[in-house]
C-alpha cells in the first residue's frame, strides 16, 4: 500500500517533469523562429503559397502555445507526427533507429559494470599497491579521454591500419560476412561497443573502488569476517551489494544518457540509430523529427531516474517511502 | 560508572572563534603540491595556457593560410616546415592546433563563468534561506539535470543559423561561439548549484559564522565575507572539473559539424578532416591528442584539488 | 561503581590467599609476547610491542587501557583479522595449543564464528544493514554448523530468547535499522554466541550505548558468563565496568602492558605507577578526591590517539612522560615482566623489573 502511494506520487512528479522539459525544449526551439519558414528559407524557389500549404499540413500554421498543446496532445497519444525528410510517421523511425542505438549502447553498459566490479573489487582489496595504482591510472586516463577521439583512435588502428574489423556501418552492403547476417552484425557491432564499454568501465571502475574501499573499512564487514564467513561470500556477496547500491544513481544516470551521448558515438561509426537519424534530422531541419526524438531522449532519462528511485526502495530497506 | 572516564579532554581554550580561510588555502597548496595527479594535471592546464597565450605569436602559420595547398599540398606528412603535416583543405595542422587553444579555453573559462554565477546563486540562496525557497529552488536545479542538453544544444545552434540570415546578428563576430559558450554555461550550473547550497548548508550553523553573526554583522557580510569563501574550495573542484566538461562538449559539438566556421576549434578540425582519417591520420590525431590533453589537464588538476581541500572524499 | 565498594581489601586478599593454593588452572588463550607494527617497513610504527596475558578456562579477562592504547587491534590479533596495513610481527597467540597467528586465513575462519567469536564496540555499524538480523545470523549457523534454513531460524530465535530480547520470532525479519541500539547489540551477542563459542571477545560492547542500556547489557553479560561458562576477553577503557565483569585484568597503556593479575589484587593493591593513577581517577565512594584550585576533580589528562606514532611509541617506558615516578633510565629501557605475587606480573623499573635497552 506505502510502495503503492509512492510510486503515484513519483509517477505524477515524473509526469510533471517531463511536461516541463518537453515545454522547455518546444520554445527553446520555436522561440528561434516557425520551423518551416527557417527549412524554407535553405530551399530556393518556395512560394509563400507551398509554404503556407506546409504549415498547415505539419500543423505549424498555428501559434506557439497553441502548437505546444497540440504537440503535446499528439505525442501523448504516441504519435509524433510526419517526418518532413522521410515521410514516414516519426514514431516508426524512432524506434527503428532506437533499436540499432540500443544494440550497442545495452552491450556496453554491461560490459563495463562486469569489468568495473572485477577491477573494482580487485584495486579496492589492494588498496595502494601496485595493481591499485595501475587501475585508478588507466580510469583516470580513460574518463578524460574523449570518447569519440577513442572511437577514431580505434578505426585508425583496427580498421584502417591493421584492416580486422569494419569501420562504419551495422552490416555489410553487399555480402554479409561470412555468409551469416548475424554473424555480420556482431562483427560491426564490434568497435562502437568497444569504445562505448571503455568510456563507461572508467567511472564505474573508479566508483566501483571508492565505494568497495569505504564498504570494506566498514564495522559489518569486520564483523562478518570475525564469524567466519567465507572471505570469498563477504566480498563478492555481502561487501559487493553495500558497494554496489550507491553506484545505480550513476547507472540510471549511464542508461537514461544513452540516447542523448548517441550522435556522437553513431557519428564516429556511422552507425544508423537514434542519435544519427537525430543529427541528420537536424542538418536538413526535420521538424518533427528533432522534437520528437528529443522528447524520447528526455523521456528515456526521466524514466531511469524514476526507475533508479524505486529500485532504491526494493534493494536497500534503510530508504523509508515517506 | 559511566561518569569515570580516563581520557579527560582539557578545558576547551576560550579562543575567539576565526575565520579558517587563509588557512584553507596554504593547507591546501601543501596538500596539492604533494599530490602527483594535481601537479601533473597543474602542468598540462599550464602548458594548454601557455599554448593559448604565447602560441599565435610563434605559429609559423596564420589559421587562415591556406597557401601550404599549392607547395607541399593537402594532406601533406609532417615536415620540418609542416611538423604536423598539412590538412584536408591545405592549413598547416601544428598552427591550427595551436590556434585552438585560445578557442578551448575560452568556452571552458567562458561557459563555466556562466555556470558558476548561477550556481552559486542558486544554490547559495537555496542553502541559506533554507525552507520553501530551498525546495522550490532545488527542484528546479533537477529539473535542468535532466534536460538532454546536447541534444537541445544542437538542434538550437542550427536553427540559429539559420535564423540569422539577413538579419543584423549576421555580422555578430562569433556569434556561434558565443552561443555555445552560453548554452553549455547555462546547462551546466545544476551541479555547482548543488554543491554550493550543500556547503551553505554546512557552513551556516558552524562557529565561526555564528560568532559574527553575534558581533552583529550584516547577511551581506555573513554570506561573502564568511561563507562563500569557505566554500570555495570545495567549488573550486567542480569547477574545475566542468572546465574539462565544458571543452569536452564544443569539441564533440565542432566535431558533429555545429561549430562556428569563423573560429578555430578542435573539434571542427576532427569533422574536417576525419574523412581523410586513413590518409592523412595526423590532420585528425593532433586535434584528438590536443582535447585529450586538456581535459585530461583539468579532470587531473580536480582529483588534485580534491586531495588537497577535502582529502577524506577520496579514498 | 557500587560493585567497586565490594572489592574491600579484606575480601580480595582471601581470595587471593586461595587462588595461590591451587594448582595452576589450563590457559585458554596465552597471548606472548605479541608486537604489531604499522609500515614504513624500514622504521615500522610499533602500536603494539611485547604484550602478554592469558585467559583461562572459563574466566574473563578484562583488558583496560584508555583509547588508543591498543585494545581494539590486540583483541582482532588474536582473530587474525588485523585490519592492513597493520601486521603481527612478532609472538604467540596459543589457544587450544596451536599457534593462530601462524595460521591461514582458511584455517582461522573455520574458527571464527565458532569457536572464538567477538562482539564489537558499536552495534549501528556491526550488523549488515540490508540484511535482516536472521537472515545474517543463519548464515553464520549455515556455515559452521550446515544447518538448513528453517532450524538456524529457530536457533537464532532461541539465542535471542537467552539474550533477552522481547518477541524474538517476530524480530528476526527486522532489519537493523528498526531496532535501538541496546536490541542491536543484543543481537549481536547472540551473534556471537551462535555456535557455543570458547572465547568471546567483546570490544568495549557497552561504550557506544545510552547509561541505562549500558547496566543492561552489562548484567546480561554477568548472566551468559555464569550461564556458557565460556572464557571472555572483555575490552573496556572503564575500570569501574572491569570491575564487575572480569576475573582477572590486564592494563595497558600505549601498546604495552602495564600490568597483569587478579582483579581483587589489582583493585586492593596496584602496583604500577599507571594503574594507580587510574584508580585514584576512578570515582569510589571509599576514596576522597582531592580537588584542584578551581574546584574541578583531579584528572589525568588525555593522551588518547595523540600518542604521536614513533616519538612516544620508541623505547623505554612509554608511561615515562606522565610517570610521577619516572627515572632518567625510563625512557631509555624497556620494563620486563616481573612476578610480585602468584599470577602478577608487573613492567615497571621501579616494582623490581629487569630493563632491556629497545633494539634499535
Ligand atoms: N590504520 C592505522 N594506521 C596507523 N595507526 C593506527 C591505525 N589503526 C590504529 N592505529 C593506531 O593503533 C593504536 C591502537 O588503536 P586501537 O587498538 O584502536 O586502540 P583502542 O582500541 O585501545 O582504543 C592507536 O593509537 C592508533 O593510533
Ligand atoms: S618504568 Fe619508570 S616510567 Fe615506567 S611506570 Fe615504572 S617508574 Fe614510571
Ligand atoms: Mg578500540
Amino acid at each position: 500500500m506505502r510502495i503503492f502511494v509512492f510510486l503515484t506520487r513519483r509517477m505524477i512528479f515524473a509526469a510533471l517533469l517531463m511536461l516541463g522539459v518537453s515545454a522547455a525544449i518546444f520554445f527553446l526551439v520555436n522561440s528561434i523562429g516557425n520551423p518551416i519558414e527557417l527549412m524554407m528559407a535553405e530551399t530556393p524557389g518556395m512560394t509563400g503559397e507551398v509554404i503556407d500549404r506546409m504549415k498547415a499540413y505539419y500543423g505549424l500554421d498555428h501559434p506557439p502555445m497553441t502548437r505546444y498543446l497540440l504537440w503535446l496532445s499528439r505525442i501523448a497519444q504516441l504519435d509524433f507526427g510526419t517526418s518532413i525528410v522521410y515521410n514516414q510517421p516519426v514514431g516508426s523511425l524512432i524506434v527503428t533507429w532506437g533499436w540499432q542505438t540500443l544494440k550497442i549502447q545495452l552491450p556496453a553498459i554491461l560490459i563495463a559494470l562486469a569489468i568495473a566490479i572485477l577491477f573494482g573489487v580487485t584495486a579496492a582489496r589492494r588498496q595502494h599497491s601496485r595493481s591499485d595504482f595501475a587501475v585508478m591510472a588507466t580510469a583516470l586516463l580513460g574518463q578524460s579521454l574523449p570518447a569519440f577521439f577513442l572511437g577514431i583512435l580505434l578505426i585508425f588502428i583496427f580498421s584502417y591500419s591493421l584492416d580486422w574489423l569494419p569501420s562504419y556501418g551495422a552490416y555489410s552492403t553487399r555480402n554479409p560476412l561470412w555468409g551469416s547476417p548475424t554473424l555480420d552484425a556482431l562483427w560491426h557491432m564490434v568497435l562502437p561497443v568497444a569504445m562505448l564499454t571503455f568510456f563507461n568501465t572508467a567511472t564505474l571502475t573508479l566508483l566501483m573502488r571508492s565505494n568497495m574501499v569505504d564498504v570494506l573499512k566498514s564495522d559489518f564487514i569486520a564483523a562478518m569476517r570475525a564469524s567466519g564467513i567465507p572471505e570469498r561470500r563477504v566480498i563478492y556477496v555481502h561487501a559487493l551489494r553495500a558497494a554496489f547500491i550507491p553506484m545505480l544513481t550513476y547507472l540510471g544516470l549511464l542508461i537514461g544518457l544513452m540516447l542523448g551521448t548517441a550522435p556522437v558515438t553513431e557519428s564516429v561509426f556511422t552507425w544508423p540509430g537514434l542519435g544519427y537519424l537525430y543529427i541528420s534530422a537536424i542538418h536538413q531541419l526535420d521538424y518533427p523529427v528533432i522534437m520528437g526524438a528529443s522528447a524520447v531522449i528526455a523521456f528515456m532519462l526521466i524514466c531511469t531516474t524514476l526507475l533508479t528511485d524505486v529500485i532504491y526502495v526494493l534493494i536497500d530497506p534503510r530508504i523509508s517511502l515517506e | 560508572m559511566s561518569d569515570q572516564t580516563i581520557t579527560a579532554h582539557p578545558p576547551s581554550s576560550a579562543k575567539p572563534a576565526r575565520r579558517p580561510v587563509k588557512g584553507i588555502w596554504r593547507q591546501g597548496w601543501q596538500r596539492f603540491a604533494r599530490s602527483r595527479t594535481g601537479m601533473l594535471g597543474l602542468i598540462l592546464v599550464l602548458l594548454v595556457v601557455a599554448t593559448a597565450v604565447v602560441g599565435p605569436f610563434v605559429a609559423p602559420f596564420d589559421p587562415q593560410d591556406q597557401s601550404p595547398m599549392i607547395d607541399p599540398g593537402a594532406k601533406a606528412p609532417p615536415s620540418w616546415v609542416h611538423p604536423l603535416g598539412t590538412d584536408r583543405m591545405g592549413y598547416d595542422v601544428a598552427s591550427r592546433v595551436i590556434y585552438g587553444a585560445p578557442t578551448a579555453l575560452a568556452v571552458g573559462l567562458g561557459a563555466m563563468s556562466i555556470a558558476s554565477l548561477i550556481g552559486v546563486l542558486v544554490g547559495g540562496f537555496a542553502g541559506y534561506r533554507g525552507g520553501t525557497t530551498d525546495e522550490v529552488l532545488m527542484r528546479f536545479t533537477d529539473f535542468f539535470l535532466v534536460i538532454p542538453m546536447f541534444v537541445v544544444i544542437l538542434a538550437v545552434i542550427r536553427l540559429l543559423g539559420v535564423a540569422v540570415v539577413n538579419t543584423p546578428f549576421e555580422s555578430v563576430p562569433y556569434l556561434n561561439l558565443g552561443v555555445i559558450i552560453l548554452l553549455i554555461g547555462v546547462f551546466s550550473w545544476a551541479p555547482i548549484a548543488r554543491m554550493t547550497r550543500a556547503e551553505f548548508l554546512r557552513l551556516k550553523n558552524q562557529e565561526f559564522v555564528e560568532a559574527a553573526r553575534c558581533i552583529g554583522a550584516t547577511s551581506g557580510d555573513i554570506l561573502f565575507r564568511h561563507i562563500l569563501p569557505n566554500a570555495l574550495p570545495s567549488l573550486v573542484v567542480i569547477v574545475a572539473l566542468g572546465i574539462g566538461g565544458a571543452v569536452l562538449a564544443e569539441a564533440m559539438i565542432g566535431f558533429l559539424g555545429f561549430g562556428d566556421p569563423a573560429a578555430v576549434s578542435w573539434g571542427q578540425l576532427l569533422y574536417f578532416n576525419y574523412e581523410a582519417l586513413k590518409v592523412a591520420p595526423w590532420a585528425s590525431l593532433s586535434p584528438g591528442v590536443a582535447i585529450f590533453i586538456t581535459v585530461l589537464g583539468f579532470n587531473l588538476l580536480a582529483d588534485g584539488l580534491t586531495d588537497a581541500f577535502n582529502p577524506r572524499a577520496k579514498r | 561503581m557500587s560493585s567497586l565498594a565490594t572489592a574491600k581489601p579484606t575480601a580480595a586478599m582471601s581470595i587471593d590467599d586461595r587462588s595461590m593454593l591451587t594448582p595452576p588452572v589450563h590457559d585458554l588463550v596465552r597471548v606472548e609476547n605479541l608486537r604489531i607494527q604499522f609500515p614504513p617497513w624500514n622504521a615500522p610504527v610499533r602500536i603494539i610491542e611485547d604484550v602478554s596475558f592469558q585467559v583461562r578456562a572459563g574466566e574473563t579477562m578484562g583488558i583496560v587501557g584508555e583509547s588508543g592504547s591498543g585494545k581494539t587491534l590486540s583483541s582482532l590479533a588474536i582473530l587474525n583479522l588485523l585490519p592492513p596495513p597493520a601486521r603481527i610481527t612478532g609472538g604467540r597467540i596459543m589457544f587450544d595449543g596451536e599457534d593462530l597467528a601462524a595460521k591461514s586465513q582458511g584455517e582461522m575462519q573455520k574458527l571464527r564464528g565458532r569457536r572464538l567469536a567477538m562482539v564489537f564496540q558499536n552495534p549501528g555499524y556491526s550488523l549488515n544493514p540490508l540484511m535482516t538480523v536472521g537472515a545474517q545470523l543463519g548464515e553464520i549457523l549455515k556455515v559452521h554448523e550446515k544447518m538448513p534454513r528453517s532450524m538456524a531460524l529457530q536457533r537464532v530465535e532461541e539465542l535471542f530468547r537467552l539474550v533477552g530480547i522481547t518477541d524474538p520470532g517476530s524480530r528476526l525479519s527486522q532489519y537493523p535499522h528498526e531496532m535501538s541500539g541496546g536490541m542491536k547489540q543484543r543481537v549481536c551477542i547472540a551473534r556471537a554466541l551462535l555456535c557455543n563459542p570458547a572465547l568471546v571477545l567483546a570490544d568495549e560492547p557497552t561504550t557506544a550505548l545510552d547509561v541505562t542500556i549500558q547496566a543492561q547489557i552489562l548484567d546480561l553479560f554477568e548472566d551468559l558468563k555464569a550461564r556458557f561458562g565460556m572464557s571472555m576477553i572483555f575490552v573496556t577503557h572503564d575500570m569501574g565496568v572491569v570491575a564487575r565483569i572480569a576475573d582477572r585484568i590486564t592494563v595497558m597503556y600505549a601498546g604495552q602492558v602495564c600490568e597483569t593479575g587478579d582483579k581483587h589484587a589489582i583493585f586492593a593493591r596496584p602496583s604500577h605507577p599507571y594503574t594507580q593513577a587510574l584508580l585514584a581517577s576512578t570515582p569510589r565512594i571509599d576514596r576522597r578526591y582531592a580537588i584542584d584550585g578551581e574546584g574541578r576533580r583531579e584528572r589525568l589528562p588525555t593522551v588518547g590517539r595523540a600518542v604521536a606514532p614513533g616519538q612516544s611509541l620508541g623505547g623505554g617506558c612509554r608511561f615515562a612522560g606522565r610517570c610521577p615516578e619516572a627515572a632518567p633510565e625510563c625512557s631509555r629501557l624497556v620494563p620486563q615482566a616481573a612476578a610480585i605475587e602468584p599470577g602478577r606480573v608487573v613492567h615497571c623499573l621501579k616494582r623490581g623489573s629487569a630493563g632491556v635497552a629497545s633494539h634499535d
